[in-house]
């Protein structure tokens, strides 16, 4: 035997090949999914300035806000959240020895911030209205938005992974947070109620019947659907647009990242079918479908005119349309197993719909997704089927 | 099953390159163990001559395979070098070529038209001496699993050509070129099992192989072709059953309790050369794949150190990372280019250092749950990985982790590239 044996060779446990999908590789195309609705979002809101002329005339808390298209406020509140939280996870790389370099997830974190961030100032917002309206537009979204990814970055990404496995949906959580003190006026439209009697808009309740158009019993001022429109509708437009179409094409308000459902849909398709088996679809498909289910459950529980503007509102709100492709699919916070991405979805959908109701807080399905994302270790330990061959 | 992972196959150009013989090396180490079950000792001693075929290790006990010289000459030295059936150190022969090529004949070839006359316990007989093991990769002694209780029925032998671990082609190439030999191995596997009915499975993607096997098994008796679309996994023989038969083989149960038997082609090939031509198992088929100038087939003896077949094949030596043996999801990693080859070594795959990717990083896991959905035995890899992580043994037993059949699927699909299948082996008994 001659000398070969002095050959150093790299002997590794078996399998000594591995498929191409990395972690990183997952990153990047979710970035580059979260990229799209970010780009065709800001586009779609670009011609829209925020707040409108007529809003900064009649509206007397906008009278410190500035005015932008609505589409580059998003373009801001993206490239901040990015910057924060991809520079946090840079800062702990360096000071912290053992922290792993997540460049491309912070930036996907940072995007979700971004794109969960309500924007917007309604079309239906009246000068007596008493939500803090400036807060969906710049520069107050611009310092949320920076403080949402700063907590979200080191308390629930980089702390909560201290133990392992994170618990609770850092971008849920930390906007909740945030947000928290404004629960009653920001987040709850149940001061629309209270609006009425100032002579804002009377929302009709969920817990109660509702239409596209009328009044049913003494439910509120006016059809559900045209309180719908007053809110998502473009507010420099006269037109008061089509409820089908807004719901699913385009809204002015709320989450940027659900402003086109079909967007959302588009794309995270495209996104689950180039990652098939890494994302977790599954958690997406039932959550969707349970959603539907509920709604038109309370739709006949409480007698709606239609099932349709109950059903178009709970499936296409932006809060709802983008947690559930791009929030509710995030892999640490959600179960392991198939079956258990099903019974998360489910529940996470039947919590939005009981939450959106019976809370009146339309955008539920963050606090739903905190909830269900806690019961994620039961779940988990749950053990759905027996190995090969045992009964 | 529908969840079965496909992994790329890397077959292309070895699969159409026919069967090469590999000359004699000039000093083979024969490794005194190379089956699973009871060990063998060396029955020769340094300084002995010794001849083609005749036995140099051997054990009593009745799970167990003896070991011949592939080559005549001299007893070298009887040292320990690493053992790639089990990743260890153990004990090897290395004996001098004297190139006299004398053979040792004390198997006398059974003729064919003997066969319906001789008794099992002839055969099987045969098959031990012969030191025939599972050469699929299990290699567990053949003449044990086919020696069945009386009681004991078997209703269906599964000849497995599946074949599934990539770059690997030596039993491709033995079902295009030794057919008519598998037939006749067939037959006496058959006759010692009472005459099941036969299946043949294999992989559609054997394009040249399949015709040659209908037309090579068209005439026997009760047998069948079945060549499907069947993933790695399927390879293995509980997944095979699974898909061939629809049950599933319950953990702990040999397969012949639930009525099937499964040998590898290369079994089946061993199994007629020793019956009909008195050959005792001293070489074998196996595939040069990899980073390699030409992927091939070769028939090798059982000794031959893998530096001469990666010389004679023009590798470049200074240019290895690592050589893996018995295939790139299940094999062993060699620790030196001069281990030499075994009963079980079906494949020399080579990577090379220039044509490595960059490596990547083993990081936390994402919680992706892809290890889960890829578990042909649907284990929770990364529970179990948890686990033995923290030490905690007792519950990766609970996690069932002995039922894991080391296929390295979790591993290749975890996209946090952790060594899922190294922990789950590690909590296996
Ligand atoms: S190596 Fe074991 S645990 Fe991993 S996928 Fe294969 S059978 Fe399952
Ligand atoms: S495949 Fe890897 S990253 Fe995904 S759950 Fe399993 S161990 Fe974690």
């Amino acid at each position: 035997m001659s000398n070969e044996s002095s050959n150093e060779l790299v002997v590794n446990p078996a399998p000594h090949i591995t498929s191409t999908m990395s972690k990183t590789r997952i990153m990047q195309y979710t970035f580059a999914a979260l990229l799209v609705i970010t780009i065709v979002t800001s586009i779609l809101w670009i011609s829209v300035s925020c707040p409108t002329d007529s809003q900064l005339d009649s509206y007397p808390t906008l009278s410190n806000v500035w005015q932008m298209p609505l589409g580059l406020i998003l373009l801001f509140n993206a490239l901040i959240a990015m910057g924060v939280a991809v520079g946090i996870d840079v800062l702990f790389n360096k000071v912290v020895s053992d922290s792993e370099l997540n460049i491309w997830s912070s930036a996907v974190f940072g995007l979700i911030v971004a794109l969960s961030y309500s924007l917007g100032v309604p079309a239906m917002a009246m000068g007596a209205d008493p939500i803090p309206v400036a807060n969906f537009t710049a520069p107050n979204a611009f310092l949320f938005v920076a403080l949402i990814a700063l907590i979200g970055q080191v308390v629930f990404k980089k702390v909560q992974g201290i133990g392992g496995r994170k618990l609770v949906n850092p971008a849920a959580a930390a906007k909740l947070l945030i947000l928290l003190p404004m629960l009653g006026s920001m987040l709850l439209p149940s001061e629309h109620f209270a609006s009425f009697e100032a002579g804002g808009l009377a929302m009709p309740r969920l817990a109660g019947p509702i239409a596209a158009t009328e009044i049913i019993g003494s439910n509120g001022g006016g059809g559900f659907g045209d309180y719908l429109i007053g809110c998502f509708a473009n507010p420099s437009s006269m037109e008061a647009g089509n409820l089908n179409s807004l719901m699913l094409f385009n809204k002015f308000h709320g989450w940027p990242g659900g402003a086109s459902s079909l967007l959302v849909i588009i794309v995270g398709i495209a996104l689950f079918a180039l990652g098939y088996k890494y994302f977790k679809w599954k958690v997406t498909a039932s959550y969707f479908v349970s959603i539907a289910i509920m709604s038109v459950l309370m739709s006949t529980i409480y007698a709606d005119a239609d099932l349709l503007t109950r059903l178009l509102f709970t499936l296409f709100i932006g809060s709802s349309i983008f947690l559930g492709f791009f929030m509710a699919t995030d892999p640490a916070t959600t179960p392991f197993s198939g079956t258990g991405q099903l019974i998360f979805g489910v529940g996470l959908g039947i919590l939005t719909v009981l939450i959106q109701t019976y809370m009146n807080f339309f955008g539920g399905s963050i606090l739903a997704l905190i909830i269900m994302n806690l019961t994620v270790p039961f779940i988990d330990r749950i053990r759905i089927g027996k190995p090969f061959g045992r009964k | 099953m529908a969840n079965l992972v496909v992994i790329k196959e890397q077959k292309d150009i070895a699969r159409k390159t026919p069967i090469e013989d590999f000359p004699d090396p000039k000093i083979a180490v024969v490794l005194v163990n190379q089956q699973t079950g009871a060990a063998n000792t060396p029955i020769v001693s340094v300084g002995d001559i010794v001849s083609i075929g005749q036995k140099i290790a051997d054990s009593k006990q009745r799970v167990s395979a003896p070991v011949h010289s592939p080559i005549s000459g001299k007893v070298l030295k009887i040292e320990n070098v690493f053992n790639s059936c089990f990743g260890y150190e153990t004990e090897a022969i290395f004996i001098e070529n004297d190139g006299k090529k004398t053979k040792e004949k004390n198997l006398t070839p059974i003729s064919e038209s003997e066969l319906a006359k001789t008794t099992n316990e002839v055969l099987l007989k045969r098959i031990h001496d012969a030191g025939i093991i599972g050469l699929g990769g299990a290699g567990f002694p053949t003449s044990v699993k086919l020696s069945l209780p009386a009681d004991k029925k078997i209703a269906t032998l599964i000849v497995n050509g599946a074949e599934g671990e990539p770059y690997d082609t030596a039993d491709e190439r033995l079902m295009i070129e030794k057919t008519k030999n598998l037939a006749r191995g067939v037959r006496v596997v058959r006759q010692i099992l009472g005459n099941p009915k036969v299946i043949i499975a294999t992989k559609d993607s054997k394009v040249e192989a399949v015709p040659k096997l209908h037309e090579a098994f068209s005439q026997e008796p009760n047998t069948e072709v079945i060549a499907k679309h069947l993933t790695y996994q399927q390879g293995d023989a509980s997944i095979l059953q699974k898909a061939i038969l629809d049950y599933e083989t319950p953990p702990g149960k040999r397969s012949y309790e639930m009525g099937t038997i499964v040998q590898n082609v290369a079994t089946i090939n061993a199994i007629a050369n020793a019956v009909f031509e008195g050959e005792p198992l001293i070489s074998r088929v196996t595939t040069l794949n990899g980073d390699v100038p030409e992927p091939k087939n070769l028939l090798v003896k059982i000794g031959t150190p893998i530096s001469d077949i990666l010389k004679q094949n023009n590798v470049d030596l200074n240019d290895i990372s690592s050589v893996v043996v018995g295939g790139v999801l299940m094999g062993q990693a060699l620790q030196t280019i001069n281990d030499p080859i075994t009963k079980r070594t079906s494949s020399i795959i080579v990577f090379a250092k220039s044509k490595a990717k960059k490596g990547q990083p083993t990081t936390a896991c994402i919680h992706c749950g892809r290890c889960i959905t890829a578990c042909p035995v649907r284990l929770h890899p990364i529970a179990i990985h948890n686990a033995v992580t923290k030490g905690d043994f007792e519950k990766a037993e609970k996690l069932w982790a002995n039922d894991c059949i080391a296929c390295g699927t979790c591993s290749y699909v975890c996209p946090s590239k952790i060594t899922l299948a190294a922990s789950v082996k590690m909590a296996r008994k």
